[in-house]
């Protein structure tokens, strides 16, 4: 049997596992008689990859197969700043998974999205994640906390997504929320309006943000950078996810 | 005249079952389609029909005991046991109780029939909704066609055989009677089976895990499915059986009781019931779906053509054979009040007018902010259905006796008139659940996604049809009960007892007080047999869910069968009360607190259950779409907080709209019915 090494961004762990990513995500989103489950993300990582600051060949050697033959579903091999320290060459595909187990898988893309007029919303998915407005496009975004910092407040890597903001982006004040399912909308609507009359790049829309949150919101895919580059996972168009993707979309939707 | 037009409605009835089991037989030559869609399909099968049997099993008991009852209490000459000169006539007792037997086995195979093609038409439709739009609508409804067609049919031709060997329209008060009893037992007990897979289903597998509606994860969806057919196809078609066999009766009865009119106009509901059916077999050939594959619109199309040839058929028949024109005015009104109400239930549960937009809107305050909203609406909705039916009543009367016709009559020949479309309108209604079983096989068996979307569109127009029809079946026994309530007093005043019903007499308000009360008691009798059956269920998903985690990993196969079963058993333990109720108090009332005690029960009953009816069946469609309207992408779709507190709404509005609310008007029926069985004895034997 193959083992796997994984990058999980909820929480933030790096993971052996005997079982494929489909498998993995599925085992992680709805869990086992210990009764974990919820939204799971996470990378798959080059089964090659080392470190110093992990202790993956140890971790490697616990990961087999039950008694009963059963493969291993998981040896966690580290939980605590493990995005800052797997470089982003090694990661392979992203997978994102649904509370129910669906698991789509994602490939990174050398292009980035074409930076568009109005206000951002980032959702920041590890290895913190408050909710933050914006005026920069994901790329400046990022070199703002990761490279360039003009705070105190900086990150060694993140992994992060850009949620829609649908009218709101250019109209804070008159913009029809539609299906934009975000709480305090009221909130939402000051700080975005601060962006558009203060100088300031980012506010804080929600320090303690759930870490969960729905995919449909996702406004084209997913980022993570650390010092030596950013990388993008772009997310399929919703024709398409609904099209080839069906029951994802189905739960994703929910 | 009145045997030709007998011998008109035996050709009709048959010619109604001839075309459903025609239609029967089309659907079973469709084809099913991949094995995985037809053995999801058995499940759903397997499960209704077991469910169908254990309740067919429970009932004859039931009607056997009822039976045995009614044909020694019928033996005696009721009309001379205040006399002291009673006299033994078997033949009546036997009469009578072959009669009651006759309805509740009548009604009994219009709802398998129209059950077992369900559950054959619904993996049909599935596959066919693989090609086009058109043939999955054409199978869908014609499907549903069966049930209404058999029930029209099976209605008409027992009541028609009754009268032509007995001559005497109170003996059809036995079969109206049998087929009330399992009505109502089929009404309550499939609306609390219905819902309590349903709620079940949803706060475990929706809330809870997260899985999408007709997951195949979810160890209760097929119990949800199943409960589809036994709560929408079975109870909703022996309801409207029930409200259509007792409209008639009543006006029979009025008709043979009074001295004004001929035996003509005894008949005369008989002639307008065959009018009907021949209006919605036309009707029925008008609903199809047109090129921009719109169902809705189809099948209001049908309606609206049958209603419209069945008024012209009813005049040219009353002009041509010189009937009272007071017939053709008292019709118009019954069918007038009929679309009212629709339109009334239209307007509360669409999502494109303010009541649903509003309890959306405010959803996001809250689920109690969404609940407050919703009641109030659901409250307001009551207004324009009782004015609608207060205005039928007024009319009904008054241009009946303009005409010479005796006002009462014109009123049940208003319900009458309503019901006689039910033809259409219940292969409307039947249509609804078959789409949603199709739905339910297309996501169960893994079918592709546009499959799933076009069993959307169809379901759709299924639930409009569904809120129109529980509308409409509430208003015809609202007009029906009244012709019935007359009825009741007739017999009583036969039997020599002059009936009085002033409100200065306490023993009457105390009548009405009981009665008023009633409804509310059922209500809460049916709505908690709900919780403490779905409570149950939760746990045994939820124990599924914990035991084997396969099943959410899709590596194992949940035991439906659990679920199934579970649901079936706690529906039937749960009727006894209810139909103990039913059956019980005004017996009860009548032989204690007397005959007038019991006509002012009657009218408290029907004025409080026709209250809870309407508003229990608008409030919960209004919070089902308003939910529905914030998962279309409104005040924050899917996932957000509005649509938490819609859920919440919805769930609380579930055994409202399908458990509680459409059992009452059943409920009322069979008070009025066992109150005019009754009467004589009542009349005879009472304590104060």
């Amino acid at each position: 049997m193959s083992v796997y090494l994984y990058l999980s961004l909820i929480p933030e762990a790096l993971i052996a596992s005997m079982l494929s990513p489909e498998e993995f995500g599925v085992y992680y989103a709805v869990g086992s008689k210990k009764k974990s489950s919820g939204q799971a993300i996470f990378f798959q990582v080059n089964p090659e990859f080392r470190s110093k600051y992990f202790r993956i060949q140890e971790g490697l050697a616990r990961c087999v197969p039950h008694e009963d033959g059963a493969p291993k579903a998981s040896i966690y091999i580290s939980v605590y700043r493990v995005l800052e320290h797997v470089p982003i060459a090694e990661l392979g595909k992203l997978y994102v998974v649904t509370q129910d187990g669906r698991t789509l898988g994602l490939e990174h893309s050398e292009e980035f999205p074409v930076n568009d007029a109005g206000l951002h919303l980032y959702k920041e998915i590890a290895p913190v994640t408050p909710l933050i407005a914006s005026r920069l496009n994901a790329a400046d975004f990022f070199d703002l906390i990761v490279r360039n910092p003009t705070s105190l407040v900086t990150l060694p890597a993140v992994a992060f997504t850009e949620l829609r903001l649908g009218a709101l982006a250019t109209d804070p004040v008159l913009g029809q929320a539609g299906d934009l399912p975000y709480t305090n909308m009221d909130h939402l609507r000051e700080v975005l309006l601060d962006l558009k009359t203060k100088s300031v790049a980012t506010k804080m829309v929600d320090r303690i943000n759930p870490t969960s949150f729905s995919y449909r919101t996702v406004k084209n895919g997913f980022y993570v950078g650390n010092e030596n580059g950013l990388r993008y996972y772009p997310m399929p168009s919703s024709e398409v996810l609904r099209t080839q993707h069906y029951r994802w979309w189905r739960s994703a939707n929910m | 005249m009145d045997k030709f037009w007998l011998y008109l409605s035996v050709g009709a009835s048959i010619l109604s079952i001839g075309v459903a089991l025609y239609l029967f037989f089309w659907v079973k030559k469709q084809p099913e389609g991949s094995p995985k869609a037809k053995e999801v399909a058995s499940w759903i099968r397997d499960g209704s029909r077991t469910y169908l049997k254990r309740l067919y099993r429970t009932l004859i008991l039931v009607v056997l005991i009822l039976g045995f009852l009614i044909a020694i209490v019928f033996s005696f000459d009721l009309s001379k046991i205040s006399t002291s000169q009673v006299a033994v006539v078997p033949i009546n007792g036997l009469m009578m109780s072959v009669s009651f037997i006759l309805g509740a086995l009548c009604s009994a195979v219009a709802g398998y029939l129209g059950m077992s093609v369900a559950v054959e038409a619904n993996v049909r439709t599935a596959t066919a909704a693989n090609e086009s739009i058109n043939k999955a609508f054409r199978l869908s409804f014609y499907a549903g066609s069966v049930m209404g067609l058999a029930m029209v049919g099976l209605a008409v031709l027992g009541m028609s055989v009754i009268f032509l060997i007995t001559k005497d329209a109170e003996s059809i008060l036995g079969f109206s009677f049998g087929a009330s009893t399992l009505a109502l037992l089929a009404k309550a007990g499939g609306g609390i089976y219905t819902k309590t897979a349903d709620i079940a289903a949803d706060l475990v597998g929706k809330v809870e895990v997260g899985i999408p509606e007709d997951d195949p994860r979810n160890p209760a969806v097929v119990a949800d499915n199943v409960g589809d057919n036994v709560g929408d196809v079975a109870g909703m078609g022996a309801d409207i059986f029930d409200s259509y066999v007792a409209a008639v009766v009543a006006v029979m009865i009025l008709g043979a009781s009074s001295s004004r009119l001929g035996l003509n106009y005894v008949v005369l509901p008989l002639i307008i019931c065959s009018l009907g059916i021949l209006a919605s077999l036309i009707g029925i050939q008008f609903v199809r779906v047109g090129k921009n594959g719109k169902p809705g619109p189809a099948l209001n199309r049908g309606t609206v053509i049958t209603t419209i040839i069945f008024a012209i058929m009813v005049t040219a028949f009353v002009l041509i054979t010189s009937v009272n024109l007071g017939v053709i005015w008292a019709t118009i009104t019954g069918l007038g009040a009929g679309v009212v109400i629709g339109i009334t239930s239209d307007y509360f549960t669409s999502d494109d007018r303010k009541p649903v937009f509003r309890t959306a809107e405010v959803s996001h305050s809250g689920a109690a902010i969404n609940i407050i909203t919703g009641f109030s609406y659901g409250l307001a909705s009551i207004v324009p259905s009782v004015i609608g039916i207060a205005l039928a009543t007024l009319l009904a009367y008054y241009l009946a006796e303009i005409n010479g016709l005796a006002g009462i009559y014109g009123i049940g020949i208003s319900a009458v008139g309503m019901l006689s479309i039910s033809g259409m309108i219940v292969s409307a209604d039947a249509y609804g659940p078959i789409v949603d079983n199709a739905r339910g096989i297309a996501e169960m068996s893994g079918m592709d996604h546009h499959v799933i979307e076009t069993t959307d569109v169809l379901d759709a127009a299924g639930n409009t049809a569904k809120a129109i029809t529980k509308g409409f079946s509430i208003s015809a026994a609202a007009l029906t009960v009244l012709a019935l309530f007359a009825a009741y007093a007739e017999v009583v005043t036969a039997s020599g007892v002059q009936l009085n019903m002033s409100l200065r007499e306490p023993i009457v308000v105390a009548g009405v007080f009981l009665g008023l009360m009633t409804p509310p008691l059922f209500s809460a009798l049916t709505m908690l047999s709900v919780t403490e059956n779905a409570f149950a269920m939760i746990e045994e998903i939820r124990r599924q869910f914990r035991d084997r985690p396969g099943i959410l990993a899709g590596t194992e196969t949940p035991d439906y069968d659990a679920c199934v079963d579970m649901a079936a058993k706690g529906s039937l333990s749960s009727l006894l009360w209810p139909a103990l109720i039913a059956v019980g108090l005004p017996l009860l009332i009548g032989f204690v607190l007397g005959p007038n005690a019991l006509g002012g029960f009657l009218g408290g009953s029907i004025f409080s259950g026709v209250i809870f009816a309407l508003f229990m069946s608008n409030a919960g469609g209004l919070w089902d779409n308003a939910k529905k309207y914030i998962e279309a992408g409104n005040f924050g779709g899917p996932g957000s907080d509005a649509h938490k507190a819609s859920v919440v709404g919805d769930t609380v509005g579930d055994p409202f709209k399908d458990t509680a609310g459409p059992s009452l008007n059943t409920l009322i029926t069979v008070m009025s019915l066992v109150a005019s069985l009754f009467a004589p004895l009542i009349a005879a034997f009472h304590l104060f």
